[in-house]
């Protein structure tokens, strides 16, 4: 029996980099669960995707090699109100549906343990309206694989001072964190749905960044497991916070250098998006330093600089290693 | 008419994903001189309720032959009643060869852009569509490779131009994948009954070449993109 698992998982590793298209026969061996990206007629499994064969113990799907964004749980994401509802915003997140914001799972001004009452209701429009962008996370999943986000932090909610960004969401490479503080008084936000916000750091944050160097790395960890010492700051600080500031429309001043750089940044990260180079941290800031070599941030999306530039940052990184 | 002979196919040259960033899915297809862009939108959330299936995803289907696309420049009526009927004969078969009910509560939006007619355009646009789908990533049973085939002096003929159309009977046929299951035939006129036998033969083989060069063409895409993929 254990040989042929072995022989199994061999093939399995075999045939992970051969492509499959529509209609090809995968297994025709019932022990497999059929996935997504299969569909199967008389125990025969067959791909309905042109992709990549994956094999998870007996489970078997075909991952395919383009598509829409799918939510999964826990993703750091960028969306776009599109409709204000009973208890619930819509937001379009780039995914086969739109997302689900229930009214429960926001922070309204007022402190974190205040009930929602019909007040709140009758003003959801006041919070958030159509065409607002936010920055949130997948909560859960629905049956039919729709997404219902909330925005329970200090890092989610309301974007502006900024610009929006949309890149193919298979490049954003999923990382331990979404947000970046970038050289230049830049934050990005690259969502895992492919949504990218860039805007001015807010005072705020700075303040945050630099008393954060101080503390010990674990205690910053992102997705909600706080240590008992950092939650008891984040209540004090989300009371002080959270007023009516969170969601006001008003952009701050953004001085003229700012806003060049804010520009050269979306336009390194459609250069990566151009030469289909996953989107990281690491490759927006080399990115960024090698389109100094351009005075104007304009040029940078000529194709031929986008060529160049995209070669530069893959070849710099090999190098490093 | 072109020295062809009566079972070889016009050239033959697809590409996808040639509007990485404005489509979900996307591809450009030549048949001889017939030219036709797809794109493909989806499966998204439905622009208005009423499109709204509980069950399955809906299609919209949009054709556009261009003005300058055949010899004689006229401007076609969107409402024309030719093009909503193979509009609606597409539809019916790519309901049946997309696993709709897979994507519920969304749509699958379908627009094709005809920029040279020469003949076989509803192969041509039923071979775009089926390109624009992989490419978008949506589930399919298979392939649907089309190709027209007419007959002329006792002798069938595969993949007729404008001017070969004009002068015979021919139809039109969707194969699904490599097998001789049809998803599609349309037939405009008469073709003798004891020689439809022939001419769907000779079709079904032409459909077959068909399929494995738009095959040939996804797995090119597909290893340029995972040898991307490999230096994330």
């Amino acid at each position: 029996m254990e040989d042929s698992d072995n022989a199994d998982d061999e093939d399995g590793s075999m045939q992970n980099r051969a492509i499959v298209t529509p209609g090809e026969l995968v297994t025709d061996d019932p022990v497999w669960m059929k996935g997504h990206g299969t569909y199967y007629l008389e125990n025969r499994t067959y791909s309905s995707v042109a992709g990549t064969v994956s094999r998870v113990n007996r489970l078997l799907s075909v991952i395919p090699i383009r598509g829409r964004y799918q939510p999964e749980t826990g993703d750091h994401i960028v969306g776009r109100i599109t409709e204000v509802g009973q208890k619930r915003w819509k937001v379009d997140i780039g995914a086969k549906q739109d997302a689900v914001l229930m009214l429960g799972s926001v922070n309204l001004p007022g402190g974190v343990l205040r009930r929602k009452n019909e007040a709140d209701e009758l003003q959801m429009r006041n919070f958030l309206k159509e065409g607002d962008l936010l920055n949130a996370e997948v909560q859960s999943l629905f049956q039919d694989g729709s997404a219902s986000l909330h925005t329970r932090s200090l890092k989610y909610g309301k974007l502006r001072d900024g610009v929006f960004l949309k890149v193919p969401s298979s490049l954003v490479v999923r990382s331990k964190y979404h947000s970046h503080e970038l050289p230049g008084g830049v934050s990005v936000i690259l969502g895992v749905n492919g949504y990218v916000w860039l805007r001015k750091t807010s005072d705020l944050q700075q303040q945050q960044s630099a008393s954060h160097v101080g503390k010990d790395a674990a205690a910053l960890s992102t997705r909600g497991n706080y240590s008992v010492g950092n939650a008891s700051v984040t209540i004090t600080r989300l009371e002080e916070e959270s007023s009516w500031e969170i969601y006001s429309d008003v952009n701050d001043q953004i001085s003229q250098s700012i806003r060049e750089t804010i520009t050269r940044y979306a336009n390194c990260i459609k250069i990566l998006a151009y030469c289909e180079i996953g989107i990281t941290l690491e490759r927006v800031t080399a990115c960024y330093e090698a389109s100094m070599a351009y005075d104007e941030a304009g040029k940078l999306i000529d194709r031929e600089v986008m060529e160049s530039i995209g070669d530069d940052v893959i070849t710099a990184e090999k190098y490093r290693g | 008419m072109d020295g062809r002979r009566w079972n070889e196919l016009r050239r033959f040259q697809c590409r996808i994903n040639t509007h990485p960033n404005s489509a979900d899915g996307s591809s450009f297809v030549e048949q001889g001189n017939s030219k036709v862009v797809c794109i493909v939108e989806g499966p998204m959330e439905p622009p208005s309720r009423s499109q709204l299936s509980a069950t399955e995803a809906t299609l919209n289907i949009s054709l556009n032959v261009t003005p300058f696309s055949s010899i004689d420049r006229k401007r076609r009526n969107k409402n024309e009643r030719r093009i909503q009927e193979i509009i609606t004969s597409l539809k019916r078969t790519f309901e049946q060869s997309i696993i709709t009910d897979k994507y519920p509560r969304t749509t699958i939006s379908i627009t094709c852009h005809v920029l040279t007619l020469d003949g076989g355009l509803i192969s041509a646009v039923t071979n775009s569509i089926t390109l624009a789908l992989i490419d978008a990533g949506i589930a399919m049973y298979d392939y649907i490779s089309s190709v027209s085939a007419g007959f002329y002096d006792n002798t069938p003929l595969l993949d007729l131009n404008q001017l070969e159309e004009n002068d015979l009977s021919y139809l039109t046929i969707g194969i699904v994948g490599k097998s001789e299951k049809l998803a599609l035939l349309i037939l405009e006129n008469k073709i003798p009954l004891d020689k439809l036998e022939g001419v769907l033969a000779i079709a079904v083989a032409g459909g077959h070449r068909i399929r494995d060069m738009m095959d040939k063409e996804v797995r090119r895409h597909g290893e340029l993109r995972l040898s991307k993929l490999a230096n994330k």
